[in-house]
Formats: structure tokens, C-alpha cells, sequence
């Protein structure tokens, strides 16, 4: 139990880690642009709030893992945090108030700097992979875009959107 | 140990104001135009100081090898606050989404688009089982899970696979900050960017979506909530799209395209011959 507690609290230092980040990246987008999104005292409980959702969909999501239904076990963490957010939000006004004060991004920055460092041995990898898998993979990001973009638009057009 | 963890966080609070003081930059190209967001800047100077010939020095302290894995290890953690805010997003709209439900649900099989357009591609250039891998899917985790279980990691399929998820990881952001305002200006609808942009990656959505936040920043909700309402769908139906609609349309194509180029059943003789 308690190596479990553990690791819950180192979740949630790192998750606190990356919510502190959001707030520093907010405020030097102020002082480069002063007409940004403000830090207020709601962009603190927004945060808390953004805090708060990941900790309950990492809980639920490690919940699910022991359900013996498949897709509910296989269903990424990510996932279930955006859908405790989305339920949470949609009894709670408040919430959506908060985040709301929250600049999006600002969320953005902090993640992809992890995720550039978090990726630097994979360079090395870069020279096992082929060049031709290179050019198929523009292909392939461009195939599924395009061809979401494509139904989409048609979809909307049929909807009279 | 705590030290390394201290000159990591000194070293992203370095990196996000690097980032942030260089903004948004425009860049031209006759008809388009295409802008670099602060987060493309974060992962490419990462990337780069992160380079095997850079990496010396006090750099290379920073790359220690506990903060590299710090990094992939808690990434996905990092990045939860982000999905948090989604659901945000698509609570207020969750009626309008709900009126163009299907909409959503039928534009999920344009990601077969990665069949249809990468695997004949591969197939010219002369990619053979390896293209079963490259072409599956985005090649993350999902496409990943089953080519490794069903070919296994070491085969050409897997090699496939394993390639498009290292530039995936490498370049997906950066393409995808890209290609979204290109296909602005080629003309489509923001509201059908936005539900394409939920491809299936955290970051990939977040490069298209904030690019396009960026260049119609008035549409800001309806871009954040079409695009998470997008890639929630892609996370609960990906699996069943490729399993049940992409690996049988691209055997499918695969046998069509294969036998008219007069080398038949190249891969079972490759097999066999293993």
C-alpha cells in the first residue's frame, strides 16, 4: 500500500511540476506580449483544477485496468483524464470558468520541451531507419489528414454546417 | 541525482523562455504561409542541443542519462494537464458536437488515408513488407502493439513500423504544425482541419490544432473542442479501424498493386525462405 501511495505522490509532483511550468510559460508570453491572457487568482484555480482532473483520470484509469472489459482496460490514460474532464465540466460550470483562464498555449511549450529531450537518443536511431521510409511517412501523415480533412468538409457540407 | 534534477528544470525554464521570446514566426512561401508557434521552437531546440555532435560539454550533463529517461518516462504525465483542458473544450460544445456526430464518426476512416495514399507510395519507391508496417497507421502505439504481435519487432514489418514511429516522434509536431495552415489556404474549413487534426497523437493534435488556433484565433473553442471531440473518438475507435477496415484494405491493395508489377507473392517466398 504504501509503495502504491508512492507513487501516486510522485505522479503528482510531476503533474504539479508540469502545472507550475504552464504558469512561468503564461507569464514570460505576458512579458513578451502584454495583451496575452492575464495571470489571475482564477488562472491559480484554474490550474489547480487541471491538476485535480489528471490526478482522478490517472486513479480511474488504473481502476480500469483491473475491469475484465477490454477496450476499458486498453483505453490510454490520456484518454480518461479528457473524460473526466469532460464529464467534471459538464456538471460544473466553474470548472470550464477556471481552465478558462488557463492560456492554451502555454500548456503547449512546457510539454514539448520534455518531449524534444525526452526523444534525443532516438536521433541515433534516425540513421537505422531508411530515407525511403522517410518519404513514406510524409505520405502516410499527409494520407491521414487529408483524407479526414476530405470527409469532413463533405460531412459538414451534407449536414448544412 | 537532486542536482541533475535541478539543472534539468533550470534547463526547460531556459528552453520555454528561448521559445516563448522568439514567438511566433511567419514564413511565406508564394500562396502559403506557414507559422512557427513557440512550441515548435521548444522541440527543435531541444532537438537540436540534443544532437550527438552538440551534445559535449555542460550539454552534455544536462542530457544526462537519468534526465533523458525522466523525460520519457513522466512525458505522458506531463502532458496530462493538456488533456485535462481538452475536456474543457468540448463540454460547452458537447450538444453542437453531438448534432454532427456522424460527421465525426465518418471522418475517422480517413485515417485509412494512411493505406491509400502511403502504401502504393512505398510500393514505387520499392518498399516491400516493410511498407505493411510504415503504411498501417500514424505508427504509435496502437499500430506498433500489433505489428510487433503479429510479425514480431525484428521483421521487415517491424522494422516498418519501429521507422515511422521514430520520425513520427521526431517530426510529427513540426509536419503537422505545417501542413495545417497549407491546407488552410488550399481552402478547406477550419471546423474540417480541426476534426482532422484528431490523427491519434497527443502532440501531433496539438501542433495542428494550436497552428490553426493561431491563424483563426477567433474559432479558438471550436478548433479546441472539434479537435479533442476528434482525437477522443480516435482513441475509443482506432483499434477497431485498423484492425477491422486498414489490414484488410491494405492486403487488399498490397496483393492488387504486387501482382500487376509481375513480382508475385514476393513476401510469402521472403517468408518461406527465412
Amino acid at each position: 500500500m504504501s509503495v502504491q501511495l508512492n507513487k501516486y505522490f510522485k505522479y503528482g509532483l510531476v503533474i504539479l511540476l508540469s502545472t507550475a511550468l504552464i504558469l512561468f510559460t503564461q507569464q514570460i508570453k505576458l512579458l513578451k506580449d502584454p495583451a496575452s491572457t492575464p495571470v489571475e487568482w482564477m488562472t491559480i484555480m484554474g490550474l489547480l483544477t487541471l491538476w485535480l482532473f489528471s490526478m482522478i483520470g490517472v486513479l480511474l484509469s488504473d481502476l480500469m485496468k483491473k475491469t475484465p472489459i477490454k477496450i476499458l482496460q486498453e483505453f490510454p490514460m490520456l484518454g480518461w483524464v479528457a473524460v473526466t474532464s469532460l464529464v467534471l465540466c459538464m456538471c460544473f460550470d466553474f470548472f470550464v470558468e477556471a481552465i478558462g483562464y488557463v492560456d492554451f498555449l502555454a500548456i503547449t511549450t512546457p510539454i514539448l520541451t520534455f518531449a524534444g529531450i525526452s526523444v534525443v537518443d532516438r536521433l541515433v536511431d534516425l540513421r537505422k531507419t531508411s530515407w525511403k521510409v522517410g518519404i513514406v511517412a510524409v505520405f502516410v501523415f499527409t494520407g491521414t489528414y487529408v483524407g479526414s480533412a476530405l470527409l469532413s468538409e463533405l460531412g459538414l457540407f451534407l449536414a448544412n454546417k | 541525482m537532486k542536482r541533475n534534477y535541478v539543472i534539468l528544470l533550470v534547463f526547460a525554464l531556459i528552453v520555454i523562455t528561448a521559445a516563448e521570446m522568439i514567438g511566433t514566426q511567419s514564413l511565406s512561401f508564394g500562396a502559403f504561409s506557414v507559422s512557427l508557434l513557440p512550441l515548435a521552437f521548444a522541440i527543435l531546440i531541444t532537438m537540436i542541443l540534443g544532437l550527438p555532435f552538440v551534445r559535449k560539454g555542460f550539454i552534455k550533463k544536462i542530457y544526462s542519462k537519468v534526465n533523458v529517461q525522466f523525460s520519457s518516462k513522466y512525458l505522458i504525465f506531463i502532458m496530462l494537464p493538456l488533456m485535462a483542458r481538452y475536456g474543457a473544450d468540448v463540454a460547452p460544445q458537447l450538444k453542437e458536437i453531438l448534432n454532427v456526430g456522424w460527421v465525426f464518426i465518418a471522418q475517422e476512416l480517413g485515417n485509412l488515408g494512411t493505406v491509400l495514399l502511403g502504401l502504393p507510395v512505398a510500393l514505387l519507391i520499392g518498399l516491400r513488407r516493410e511498407a505493411i508496417g510504415a503504411t498501417l497507421g500514424l505508427g504509435r502505439e496502437g499500430e506498433l502493439a500489433y505489428i510487433s504481435e503479429k510479425y514480431t519487432l525484428e521483421s521487415k514489418e517491424g522494422q516498418g513500423v519501429l521507422s515511422l514511429y521514430i520520425i513520427g516522434t521526431l517530426f510529427g509536431t513540426i509536419f503537422f504544425s505545417l501542413i495545417a495552415p497549407i491546407m488552410l489556404d488550399i481552402g478547406f474549413r477550419v471546423e474540417a482541419l480541426a476534426m482532422a487534426s484528431g490523427v491519434g497523437s497527443a502532440s501531433m493534435m496539438t501542433a495542428s490544432s494550436a497552428t490553426l488556433i493561431e491563424r483563426v484565433p477567433e474559432m479558438e473553442s471550436t478548433i479546441l473542442g472539434y479537435a479533442a471531440a476528434s482525437q477522443l473518438l480516435t482513441s475509443f475507435l482506432g483499434t477497431f479501424t485498423m484492425v477491422f477496415l486498414a489490414v484488410p484494405l491494405q492486403r487488399f491493395l498490397y496483393n492488387k498493386l504486387t501482382k500487376t508489377k509481375k513480382q508475385p507473392e514476393v513476401p510469402a517466398d521472403v517468408r518461406a525462405a527465412e
